[in-house]
């Protein structure tokens, strides 16, 4: 009959850590890779937008929304996509946050560099960014610290990391293929 | 785990995501052996595990800056690895690892030979009783005792409910006397 002390000594054995090491074949790996400085800066690929007063937006509380619409004209609109890029205009609503930003495969998942804007202070965040066309994951970063999936995506993937976690995707078409 | 004067995980990431790759060294040597530990008993073969650790820290570094909280690191790397070795064990079409290749020794008392053992003696028995156990059993088990783990950061790893975590653990704990006793 094994006792309570018996396991409790097999466990003590089963915390001997391994005589192994991987730490000079994973620094050699890493050493091969971009410093994370070294990516390409992601005001490259991004590039904001100020907010076409145009565009209206009618939400529901607790709305989070993506919406994919054709370049807004007007002289507050200087950066125009190219023939590769679109424009991606992210809306959430976050009622009492002092910062909202997204981060995705877009920006490295780089905070500090979209930032939302709520000029009405009424909980509604929302910016716009040139991307380039293609499918890009994504969250938002509410306050600096909590990571928040866009309920209506639409589409989502797994994070890659287990325990269920997901990103949000959205898919940018280029300006060149819109009517 | 950080020691008195030692740069805390999130000093240590934000140095990572400036620029100074070789500060991802401190994290290795803080968090590799417990990752070793834990790959190996969940794969049984110390090789395969020093794969799943090598691909789950490389990976944890192309993606370091993903880690949306770099105080709960650990968590985060658990995580990692912990997918990797699903996935190594999915690979295999079984949740069974094989058995240590060390014989099992035959004993004649429970308690006094079980003290009489030698070390290696004991760590090939107890491994292959944890062998034994259903992958997501053994799992729980090495994250709660051999690993120290609390439930809450258990399922921030493993992605299940704490209940479930909690009943995991306490069946293994049954499943392993039977596997112990099997073997003795």
């Amino acid at each position: 009959m094994i006792t309570d002390p018996q396991l409790d000594a097999a466990i003590e054995l089963l915390k001997t850590p391994p005589a192994l090491s991987v730490a000079a074949r994973v620094m050699a790996e890493i050493r091969q890779l971009p410093r994370h400085s070294q990516t390409e800066p992601a005001a490259r690929r991004v590039r904001w937008l100020t907010w076409p007063r145009g565009v209206s937006l009618a939400l529901a509380a607790g709305l989070a929304a993506l919406l994919l619409l054709p370049p807004p004209a007007g002289p507050r609109n200087a950066l125009a996509p190219g023939a590769a890029e679109g424009i991606a205009q992210f809306v959430g609503h976050f009622p009492g946050a002092r910062t909202v930003e997204v981060v995705g495969s877009f920006n490295d998942w780089s905070r500090g560099v979209l930032h939302l804007r709520d000029d009405n202070h009424d909980g509604i965040w929302h910016g716009a960014a040139v991307l380039p066309a293609g499918q890009h994951e994504y969250m938002f970063v509410v306050d600096g610290e909590r990571w928040v999936t866009d309920p209506l995506a639409g589409r989502f993937v797994d994070d890659g990391f287990g325990a269920g976690q997901e990103n949000s995707v959205l898919i940018v078409r280029p300006a060149a293929t819109r009517p | 785990m950080v020691t008195d004067g030692a740069p805390t995980d999130v000093d240590v990431v934000a140095r990572i995501l400036g620029g100074d790759g070789e500060a991802f060294g401190i994290l290795i040597r803080r968090y590799e052996p417990g990752l070793l530990r834990f790959a190996t008993r969940m794969l049984g073969n110390p090789d395969a595990a020093a794969d799943a650790v090598a691909e789950s820290l490389v990976r944890a570094y192309r993606h370091l800056a993903q880690c949306r909280d770099p105080g709960r690191l650990r968590s985060w790397l658990y995580r990692i690895t912990g997918n990797r070795c699903r996935s190594h064990l999915a690979r295999r079409h079984t949740n069974d690892i094989p058995l240590s290749e060390a014989p099992a020794p035959a004993l004649a008392d429970g308690s006094d030979s079980w003290m009489a053992l030698e070390r290696s003696e004991q760590v090939a028995l107890v491994e292959r009783a944890l062998a034994a156990l259903p992958a997501e059993k053994r799992e729980a088990f090495v994250l709660k005792h051999v690993e120290g783990m609390s439930y809450e950061e258990m399922a921030v790893v493993t992605g299940a409910r704490i209940p479930t975590l909690k009943m995991r653990v306490h069946r293994a704990r049954e499943a392993l006397v039977v596997a112990l006793e099997a073997f003795v």
